[in-house]
């Protein structure tokens, strides 16, 4: 077994967007208003286990997967359950709950020290730290009765003005050492890959025992687990892989380690359209109103969890995705430009040359959410190809989901890949489809 | 300040937030009039905004593609109105022309200007009633189809004629498959086609190919080899820069080089299928060549008719190309390749590649399953898993 590989990812792009993070450490007092989003799960079906007025604790669960009740999902503070908002059809938009002043955010959890893995499992299941764990395919919260053919920790982001994860894991080395043999236990003792960038210190990472290091260099997607899974130890439609974000293999680390249940995070706040750029500590399900408000360059913004690639966008909840490691902040597009399509374009990004934007390679561009453009069939059919670093046929596979034409999804390797996937896809589009949307519900056919 | 919605603002936009696919649908099914709203995203660009996944966009649309190829068509087109004028004062005072270049210009812009004109009205009449009908935004594919038909007609062609071929072209080529974006045949070629099968006397022959020649024989290059006068074919040089008779856009080579520069310039094309052709069509040619089956230098026949024309900007359609990578070298050889058997062996039509690229649009899909078998097998093989099927 190697322990050092090197993988050169060539097709891809980086999107040079202004406001990269700045090494700061934001002041974030915690707030009293807190959001649990069973939304944060990819196709979660919560069952509720506490009513508006019950009292909860760290580690209380809030609900549970209606299809695995072991699967439980609890309150990341103390406090009270205020409101369960529902949207449409009744389904659960979150759990509000308003934290007692001056709780802590962690609690002191009393348990026998697990000597093997059906004990890891169970109690990761019981204080709600099983969904942290994601599997390949699909993106979603594993089934504790499947072992995976191997686990994944991605150790670097690649997205757009994506987080530093020495940054990010400051002072959770240690943790993180401790929560990879808890998930080795937990797996089954399935081969972990640590996926991590080549040429930059990884200083949170190197000191890692028992593990497979793997380096990647290139564009994005060189930091989504997808494309690192496809490199290392590609899947097929029994397989199972799970992979863990480094944050959440310290908090199990940490639980194991210290018997402290904590909820806590670090993430970016990143953007063009914010006045001071940095890192904040939070505790999931904060309300961020407070650290957004007074940073914004101006109200016409949109707020997205997670990348402008893949992102979601908050609009009712202000709170970060449980999976999501940075806040991202661009204006709001839609300004009308005239003649726009004759325009030279010195300031606008596009993969192509038809803009005179190549003339500035370097420039780092302020993009907005305008969409450019209207929606039209595929008519240009290699851009996709171009950012895609799969051996697979991007544009026949995202064909193939439009018309969700199982068969033919499965032969050109649906298991393999998952929406942020095809982000880049999406971005480039000429057409301006919506891949990602097409890929997730096509998926939901298979 | 606060960006985010208040609790009673919730419900109204709940049902758009969560079903915003179905509150938008894909192609503006609440558009009322395609017309106007082609006209107002034609002056200003629209003011949608993302609402998938991704929230930021590439800036580049259909729109600005079309407009790229339109500039890379200029150079030739701008040629064409010269030389449409000065073959016509080259053949009226004998070779002795003594009109200026602007003379020239002026002449073949106004026979140009009509064509062009009724082009866009015939076709654009159709694609709008289309776009009615269906409820989508007009699709931009018609401006460079639009603007490539009067380039590859012969100056003096009759408007009526141009008008019955376009909506042909645009009708059966394209409407009745679903719009821009499913058609399967070119069809810009595909006007040329009807005009060359329903109207053979007015593009083919050695009378039309220069404007006003009532009777007078100025034949193309390609005409002198079919009737067995290779050595009357002007020199290389001639055939290059284009003063030679042909369609308004296809002869100045130099034009079309500049065209194709800008094209794989801004990755608007793609080099696979212009590479391929090229390649096809030069080996053919060769071979022949060497065999003494025809008499014309490998590089002469490359700068005759219509082939470098029909390499750039035709075979490059990437709707009507095939889609794979793979494919695309496949379908650009044998592009390369028929245009040249049928212009060698076939007495009949002295230009192959409108024919050659037309049957290639028909054989890029059967490429294409072909090459997404293979890699399909290979992948199955790879990941050592018999499962599918």
């Amino acid at each position: 077994m190697k322990n050092r590989e090197t993988y050169k990812i060539e097709k891809g792009l980086d999107l040079r967007m202004a406001g990269a993070a700045t090494e700061n450490i934001l002041d974030f007092v915690l707030p009293d208003r807190f959001y649990v989003r069973p939304g944060d799960f990819r196709w979660l079906m919560p069952k509720l286990l506490v009513q508006v007025g019950d009292r909860v604790n760290v580690g209380a669960p809030l609900f549970c997967d209606k299809r695995d009740e072991r699967v439980l999902f609890v309150s990341p503070v103390t406090g009270t359950v205020r409101d369960i908002v529902r949207g449409e059809k009744r389904v659960i938009e979150a759990v509000v709950i308003d934290r007692d002043p001056d709780a802590q955010t962690e609690a002191a959890v009393e348990f026998e020290m697990p000597a093997d893995g059906d004990t890891v499992r169970k109690q990761l299941l019981q204080y709600g730290l099983w969904p942290c764990l994601r599997q390949r395919p699909f993106s979603v919260i594993p089934n504790p009765d499947i072992r995976p053919k191997s686990v994944f920790i991605p150790c670097f982001d690649s997205n757009p003005l994506a987080p530093d994860f020495n940054i990010l894991m400051r002072g959770k080395e240690e943790d993180f050492r401790h929560g990879i043999q808890m998930l080795r236990l937990a797996s089954g003792n399935a081969p972990t890959h640590l996926c991590m960038k080549e040429g930059v210190d990884n200083q949170s990472f190197e000191s890692t025992e028992n593990v497979e290091k793997h380096y990647f260099s290139g564009p994005h997607p060189a930091g989504n687990v997808g494309t690192q899974i496809h490199r290392i130890d590609p899947i097929d439609k029994d397989d199972v892989v799970w992979y863990v974000d480094p944050q959440e293999v310290a908090r199990i680390g940490r639980f194991f380690l210290e018997h402290r249940l904590d909820f806590s995070k670090t993430a970016a706040l990143t953007g063009p359209a914010i006045k001071n750029t940095g890192y904040f500590n939070t505790v999931y399900g904060a309300d961020l109103s407070a650290l957004l408000s007074d940073n914004l360059a101006h109200e016409n913004v949109r707020v997205i969890s997670g990348s402008v690639l893949s992102g979601s966008k908050l609009e009712m909840f202000p709170v970060l995705g449980f999976h999501d490691l940075q806040i991202t902040v661009i204006d709001e597009g839609g300004k009308r430009e005239v003649l726009g399509w004759l325009l030279p374009g010195f300031k606008k990004w596009s993969l192509s040359r038809t803009f005179l934007a190549w003339l500035t390679p370097k420039r780092t561009y302020n993009v907005n959410t305008s969409l450019h453009g209207g929606r039209r069939a595929v008519m240009m059919t290699d851009v996709y190809d171009k950012v895609f670093p799969f051996d697979l046929m991007p544009l026949q596979l995202l064909k193939a989901c439009e018309i969700k034409d199982i068969e033919q999804m499965e032969a050109l390797g649906i298991y393999e890949v998952d929406s942020e996937d095809f982000a880049l896809c999406e971005l480039v589009c000429p057409s301006k489809k919506e891949w990602q949307r097409i890929v997730e519900e096509a998926m939901l056919e298979l | 300040m606060n960006i985010f919605l208040e609790q009673s603002r919730r419900d109204k936009t709940r049902e758009a937030q969560l079903t915003p696919h179905k509150a938008k649908p894909q192609y503006g099914a609440k558009r009322s009039n395609a017309l106007i709203d082609a006209i107002d995203t034609f002056l200003r660009t629209p003011a949608t905004v993302t609402d998938g996944r991704c929230h930021v966009r590439d800036a580049v649309d259909m729109k600005r593609i079309m407009i790229t190829v339109m500039i890379a068509l200029a150079p030739a087109l701008v040629f064409g109105w010269w030389n449409v004028g000065f073959q016509h004062f080259d053949m009226i005072y004998n070779g002795g022309s003594i009109a200026t270049r602007w003379q020239c210009l002026w002449y073949g812009f106004l026979k140009w200007l009509p064509l062009v004109i009724v082009t866009y009205v015939s076709g654009l009449a159709v694609e709008v009633l289309f776009a009615q009908i269906r409820k989508e935004e007009v699709a931009e594919g018609f401006f460079v189809t639009g603007f490539l038909i009067p380039m590859i007609m012969p100056p003096d062609v009759p408007l009526w004629i141009v008008a019955v071929a376009t909506v042909f072209a645009v009708l059966f080529g394209k409407e009745v498959f679903g719009g821009t974006g499913y058609n399967f045949l070119n069809p810009a070629l595909l006007a040329r086609a009807f005009v060359f099968f329903a109207y053979p006397s007015v593009i083919s022959g050695d009378q039309v190919w220069v404007s006003g020649a009532d009777a007078v024989t100025c034949a193309t290059p390609l005409s002198f080899v079919m009737n067995g006068h290779p050595e009357a074919v002007p020199f290389t040089w001639n055939l290059f820069i284009g003063t030679i008779p042909g369609c308004i856009g296809e002869t100045c080579k130099l034009a079309i080089l500049l065209g194709a520069a800008i094209l794989l310039f801004t990755q608007v094309a793609d080099w696979r299928i212009m590479l391929s052709v090229f390649t096809g069509g030069y080996l053919t040619a060769a071979i022949f060549h060497v065999t003494g089956l025809c008499p014309v230098e490998a590089h002469d026949q490359l700068l005759m008719g219509g082939f470098m024309f029909g390499a750039v900007f035709m075979a490059t359609d990437p709707v009507t190309a095939a889609h794979t990578r793979d494919g695309k070298y496949i379908y650009g050889l044998l592009i390369g390749i028929l245009a040249i058997l049928i212009r060698t062996l076939n007495k009949g039509y002295p230009e192959g590649m409108m024919l050659a690229i037309l049957l290639m649009n028909i054989f890029a899909p059967l490429i294409d399953y072909c090459v997404i078998q293979t890699h399909i097998k290979r992948r199955q093989k790879a990941i050592g898993n018999n499962d599918y099927n």
